[in-house]
């Protein structure tokens, strides 16, 4: 019973705290679905409907990638708005004096992160949720079992750019400069060094890369994954290897990686930090 | 004596070079309310972070009354001790409504679930702002969000309450108020600690002060302790008609005459030139004496019988906040003369 008591006043603060978040991020979570919906349709849907002659792709599954290649974007975009000020905000704002005596910092961490987790990942599930019917209207066929797959690699996706977002809200001062700093080093810095490590060494599978994993919300529903993961240009001694996505496993495990570390790095800057 | 309830021992806190708080050691015991006083960056609101646990002490610690009723070393409590109420700085909100934050904050201390929405209510109506319960916190006022501070403080009932600048940003009807709210608390036998720079109101609701100068305690004790050392006391006499201008001078040196064996024969001529004053503007004569008990009674029958058919006292009163002042000012003069001279030697 004792166990049950202390289990009960360790987690009863982090509900409180999702649930506080989850009210507290309505007007964000209201805003961002209706964007994501709208592009959703205007790639999805409105191609076809409104432009005469415009064909569908050939199979569902060509359909679906077409659907699901803009939403790494929509994620990154995502979790910068919501997860920036998960940490920083306490401190820039000063609403740490309120709060940092009522709660452990680790508890809090844990349910702002949940809160807003559950509020992406409901975006980004609607967003399937969309997609996936309007292929049933399309093709008038079942859900092609790849786009589970897909919303899987996606929730592995959320986890780690949130975490990652995470890691710089409690490194840096502000809000917007985590969106700042964020933003570019998703958009720009992953995209050059893994361009610079690839000339250096074309073998060398830039795994390290978010932007790179992130290929393959959209390639596991390509008709051809697994079997072309790069293509090749050679010409006399030079090689140069565009790699397109990782494989299932390797994204799995360098997202959980990514996850956990920085998830567990944010916690213990956040610990350390006074206001 | 009443058990301690908050016990600071050799308490430090550096920032690089600068010492913040500098071997602090106060105790406070329960059901007091103790107030602590200083200049600008004396230590007040640092001393406050640490106890809150904002601030890691770099040495020395703090000891708190848990609720199990022991001494227990804050750090080492990894917990949030929910006997505790903060009010720290100007509070800063989450854009949210007043009674979604409270809410909140009172589930997070663990207040019982059914009875928070009365309580809410309560602290709402009680601090006038109920008819905002379900307005969002940036259309508030500056004194209206140091009320919700005040509220977000002791919405949890808590047996030790801790309050940084209570009165900032509120209208005198409001600071009345918390005055009254602060006696309350105290009659249910509520530990408060309270840092200000209102003189004032700190002499109104505390029984203890703490003076704090450059990160030092440098005083900490009752006002009436306090005042037996300071070399000049004070009395107020208010009079129900103004002295004739012509009158002023010979009633002044017949002042002085009648009351020089109780008057302060060592009088600071910095604080004034002349041990008996008149203020025509408030129609009252301002005495400085040697501050015994037996003098203040020998003063207020030599004026009732002496002076009867010059003027008529209507209160004679010692002002508590201006003997404040003066401590205060005295202490840190002192303190700050003492400072100057160690930095030379």
């Amino acid at each position: 019973m004792e166990i049950l008591d202390s289990i009960n006043l360790m987690i009863k603060p982090i509900l409180h705290t999702i649930n506080f978040e989850l009210k507290k991020q309505r007007k964000k979570f209201v805003i961002f679905l209706i964007i994501s919906i709208v592009i959703l349709l205007l790639i999805s849907l409105l191609p076809y409907a409104l432009i005469p002659d415009t064909p569908l792709p050939d199979t569902q599954i060509e359909y679906f990638n077409g659907g699901v290649s803009f939403l790494p974007l929509t994620i990154l975009f995502a979790a910068c708005f919501f997860f920036s000020g998960i940490i920083c905000s306490e401190f820039s704002e000063k609403t740490g004096y309120i709060i940092f005596p009522k709660i452990n910092k680790y508890k809090l961490i844990v349910g702002k992160y949940f809160g807003n987790l559950i509020l992406i990942t409901t975006i980004i599930a609607i967003n399937y949720l969309v997609l996936g019917l309007l292929g049933v209207f399309s093709y008038g066929e079942l859900v092609d079992i790849r786009l589970y797959i897909s919303f899987g690699i996606t929730l592995f996706y959320i986890l780690a750019i949130s975490s990652f977002v995470t890691v710089f809200s409690s490194m840096l001062k502000s809000v917007n400069m985590t969106i700042v700093a964020t933003i570019l080093i998703l958009l720009i810095g992953f995209n050059i060094v893994s361009s610079l490590t690839t000339l250096a060494n074309p073998h060398l599978e830039p795994i390290y890369s978010l932007t790179y994993i992130s290929n393959l919300i959209a390639s596991v529903l390509n008709e051809v994954f697994p079997k072309i993961r790069y293509t090749e240009i050679t010409q006399e001694d030079f090689t140069f290897r565009t790699w397109l996505t990782p494989t299932i496993g390797t994204g799995i495990i360098v997202l959980a990686i990514y996850t956990l570390s920085c998830f567990i790095l944010a916690a213990l800057l956040f610990k350390r930090k006074q206001i | 004596m009443s058990s301690i309830v908050i016990k600071l021992e050799n308490l430090t806190k550096k920032f690089r070079n600068l010492t913040a708080v500098n071997n602090v050691n106060l105790e406070v015991h329960k059901g007091e309310t103790v107030g602590l006083v200083g200049p600008n960056g004396a230590g007040k609101t640092t001393t406050i972070k640490l106890i809150a646990k904002l601030l890691r002490p770099t040495s020395g610690r703090i000891l708190i009354n848990t609720n199990h009723g022991v001494l227990q070393d804050l750090s080492e409590i990894s917990r949030t001790i929910t006997q505790m109420g903060f009010l720290i700085d100007i509070p800063a909100f989450y854009d949210m409504t007043a009674y979604q934050l409270l809410k909140f904050y009172a589930k997070l201390q663990n207040y019982p679930k059914d009875k928070i929405d009365n309580r809410i209510n309560e602290l709402l109506d009680l601090f006038k702002l109920l008819e905002w319960k379900n307005e969002k916190v940036k259309t508030f006022s500056k004194g209206m969000r140091q009320k919700l501070g005040i509220i977000q403080a002791i919405i949890h009932e808590p047996e030790i309450i801790i309050l940084d600048e209570p009165q900032t940003g509120l209208d005198p009807k409001a600071r009345i108020n918390i005055r009254k709210y602060i006696r309350e608390l105290q009659k249910q036998g509520k530990t408060i600690f309270v840092a200000s720079h209102m003189l004032y109101e700190i002499s109104e609701v505390c029984d203890k002060i703490a003076l704090i100068n450059y990160g030092s305690i440098i005083a900490f004790d009752t006002i009436d302790n306090l005042e037996i050392g300071l070399k000049t006391k004070e009395l107020n006499c208010q009079l129900l008609d103004p002295i004739p201008l012509g009158n002023l001078g010979f009633l002044v040196d017949k002042l002085i005459e009648k009351l020089e064996p109780f008057l302060d024969q060592n009088l600071d001529p910095n604080i004034s030139k002349i041990p008996v004053i008149y203020n025509a503007k408030n129609q009252g004569i301002k005495i400085f004496y040697d501050g015994t008990k037996n003098s203040r009674g020998q003063i207020l029958k030599t004026l009732v019988k002496e002076f009867e058919s010059d003027f008529t006292v209507i209160s004679f009163t010692q002002p508590k906040t201006s003997q404040l002042e003066r401590i205060y000012s005295q202490l840190i003069t002192e303190n700050n003369t003492q400072i100057k001279t160690n930095k030379r030697r």
